[in-house]
């Protein structure tokens, strides 16, 4: 029987290194499917085109890193999205897995994927770099690859993403506008060596150091993360004393509370979409706390899952995916609709994406966690 | 029949290591539905790196030590392949003698360190792998650097994609599917392993793990034992980052993942038999060690979701059943405690 079947895999994928070496996506011209969904990056991103698969599908998530609230939101997001009446279908099976920071598993995991037969695999890549051999393994078994959130420096597959810059610009400007065109700013950065970190940063700073503008910029290292935020952002109010303004990009509601312990007076801020953050915002706004809140949405991987789909049956997708920043400020923020009072602190509340038909919402998200622990 | 139990004793743990191995592998195959040479093929490719990075870390247990340096190498090694390696012909060969040279080097400098500054092998090698790291991030601030695609691809394959890539063969038939990676570990362990293990140098490493105090009244000449015995790991890492390089084709200074691939080192090491007091097995337990490690994350690829053991591929319980068989797989070669007649003989 295993001797049968090692010759039948051996038969296949001779056939395969032999028969289909030029196949993968074609480039075509644009318009692409459902453009109010499936944005393009830029007027020159490229449109790819898969030829047409019978429905139902085999998708795989290969997750990196799990442990943060984020990733298990986008996790349960992703559970969540597979099981909607009008995705269901259309899904035969849909895998799991999470590999940890290390770069060759991930490989191996995407790698095992295309082999096991799978249509479609969707990433977020621990390395922006390294997956040639993957995309060229993709291509020729004609597996759509869907990098999203930590995406990669290639052109050559589909990636879906949230514009990075556009977070740093729109906060600068955000700050200009209630603080003027001078003053001292606490830049609160998150994890070093990340694209994320680097492109949110530079896009900020471009615009506060453009001619005209005289601020004083404090710059510490928060990681994203609302405990260590609240840290430094206390440090450096204890040795800078006031600040003007704070741009935090991550662990905002950390930042708030250090603002709060310290007995500063509120000052407008730029920040993440925690719940919390949220929650702080709508409490103190009247105090002084002119908020801004923009995301990076867990439910990325749902419009991820929805791009590979669409691929599949053969629809033209632009390679590179923009998906629009979700925001709000002190004067629209309501609650039960962009966050959640009676929710905990600190999960991300922009969750879902209509134009997409993912209606997940962030609340939903959590009573489901919720139940499984049960 | 009583030399036959001798070495099944001998070599408790690497048969353990073993059966593990395959009762794990076999239910990746059974449920892997188009398993193949070329599965086999991927499963190298993921394996080969932490197969060399434990390698490196036997080497330091073997003489009584831990290395936590050996992660941090492999990514050094990575980011400075990737700046020689980059080129096309005899300038790659000449940036992969380079890679492994300085693997060597850096390796020779823990043992040196170690033996000279006498500091213990876990603190010494603590600093060395924040200094490696430190360069590696110097040399690589953020990630990138491209090998020849080609290059890549072709030696991170099988014979025959080896051979079409570059026009030297055509399709060799069943021969020709034989993955790149085993053909590497083969060269490593028969070229170097092999000859060191047999080597008075390497028999005085043993030596060393087993009893210090003895093997300096038998006249072992410690001090190079030792430091050989470092400079091989650092080698032995100096190839994981090779490899690395070569299925990456770039570099990148990845502190966490450096870290994870130390600590995995260790439990590769323990899973392979050889005895963290020092002095006995060898790297070739190890190489089933780092099978096991990794054909765990395999099942979870191919167990169906729902089936009845589908909750143990449940995304968010992952970590937690990998942990729980790490655990049965470590306790296994502890189990030997329960056989000692008289424990103090555990602790010489």
């Amino acid at each position: 029987m295993r001797k049968m079947r090692l010759l039948a895999a051996l038969a296949v994928s001779t056939a395969l290194s032999t028969g289909a070496a030029l196949a993968g996506p074609e480039v075509v011209e644009g318009p692409g499917f459902m453009p109010e969904c499936f944005a393009p990056w830029s007027a020159d991103t490229k449109y790819f085109q898969w030829e047409a698969k019978e429905p139902p599908y085999k998708i795989a998530l290969v997750n990196g890193f799990v442990g943060n609230i984020w990733r298990i939101q986008m996790i349960q997001t992703a559970k969540a999205f597979a099981e909607q009446d009008e995705i269901a279908p259309l899904i035969e099976e849909f895998k799991i897995v999470s590999t940890g920071t290390d770069a060759a598993a991930q490989l191996g995991a995407i790698e095992d994927f295309i082999n096991q037969g799978y249509d479609a695999i969707i990433t977020i890549a621990v390395s922006p770099t390294g997956f040639d051999r993957v995309i060229r393994l993709a291509d020729r078994n004609n597996v759509v690859l869907v990098p999203f959130d930590n995406v990669l420096d290639t052109d050559k597959v589909m990636m879906v993403n949230e514009d990075q810059r556009a977070m740093g610009e729109m906060s600068a400007n955000w700050l200009i506008e209630h603080v003027g065109n001078s003053g001292k700013i606490l830049e609160v950065r998150g994890v070093p060596g990340n694209s994320v970190d680097r492109d949110r940063h530079e896009a900020f700073r471009e615009i506060m150091e453009a001619d005209g503008n005289d601020f004083e910029i404090i710059e510490v290292v928060g990681n994203w993360a609302p405990g260590d935020s609240q840290k430094v952002t206390a440090d450096a109010i204890s040795v800078h004393g006031q600040f003007d303004g704070i741009y935090t990009q991550g662990g905002t509601n950390g930042s708030v509370q250090a603002l709060m312990d310290a007995g500063h007076p509120f000052v407008p801020v730029a920040g993440e979409a925690e719940n919390g953050y949220r929650k702080q915002i709508a409490k103190h706004s009247d105090e002084g706390l002119k908020g801004l809140s923009f995301g990076q949405s867990p439910g990325l991987v749902a419009i991820s899952m929805k791009a590979a789909i669409e691929a599949l049956q053969g629809n033209k997708l632009p390679q590179l995916i923009s998906v629009p920043v979700p925001v709000v400020d002190y004067t629209s923020i309501k609650d039960g609709e962009n966050f959640w009072s009676e929710l905990p602190d600190d999960f991300f509340t922009p969750n879902e994406f209509p134009p997409c038909g993912v209606n997940i919402t962030a609340p939903e998200i959590m009573a489901k966690t919720k139940d499984d622990v049960k | 029949m009583k030399t036959l139990r001798l070495i099944l004793t001998q070599n408790l743990g690497l048969i353990l290591a073993v059966v593990l191995f395959v009762a794990l592998y076999s239910i990746y195959v059974a449920l892997h539905p188009n398993w193949g040479l070329n599965v086999v093929l991927q499963n190298g490719n993921e394996t080969l790196a932490l197969i060399f990075v434990g390698m490196a870390q036997t080497m330091a247990v073997l003489v009584g030590g831990l290395d936590l340096s050996v992660g941090p190498l492999m990514t050094l090694t990575n980011c400075f392949g990737s700046h020689v390696m980059a080129g096309t012909g005899g300038s790659v060969v000449a940036g992969v003698v380079a890679c492994l040279a300085l693997g060597s080097a850096c390796g020779c400098l823990n043992g040196c360190i170690i033996v000279y500054g006498r500091i213990q092998p876990i603190i010494a090698t603590l600093a060395t792998g924040a200094i490696y790291i430190g360069l590696a991030l110097l040399l690589r601030p953020t990630p990138g650097g491209a090998i020849d695609g080609d290059l890549a691809w072709a030696f991170t394959n099988d014979i025959n994609e080896l051979g079409m890539t570059y026009g030297w063969w055509g399709d060799l038939g069943l021969f020709g599917k034989i993955p790149a990676q085993p053909i590497f570990l083969a060269l490593v362990v028969v070229l170097v392993w092999a000859p060191f293990k047999r080597s008075a140098t390497g028999r005085g490493a043993y030596a060393i793990g087993s009893n210090a105090h003895a093997a300096y009244m038998s006249g072992v000449r410690i001090d190079r034992s030792k430091i050989a015995a470092f400079t091989l790991a650092g080698f032995f890492a100096a190839c994981a980052g090779v490899y690395l390089t070569m299925q990456m084709g770039s570099g990148n200074a990845d502190a966490p993942q450096a870290a994870e691939y130390t600590l995995r080192s260790i439990a590769t090491v323990v899973i392979g038999g050889t005895s963290l007091y020092g002095g006995s097995g060898g790297v070739i337990g190890t190489i089933f060690g780092a099978l096991v490690l990794r054909s765990i994350s395999f099942i979870f690829r191919v167990v169906p979701g729902d089936s009845t053991f589908g909750f143990v591929a449940s995304p968010l319980l992952q970590p937690f059943f990998e942990g729980l068989i790490l655990l049965f797989a470590v306790s296994l070669g502890a189990a030997r405690v329960f056989r000692v007649r008289n424990r103090l003989s555990l602790f010489t």
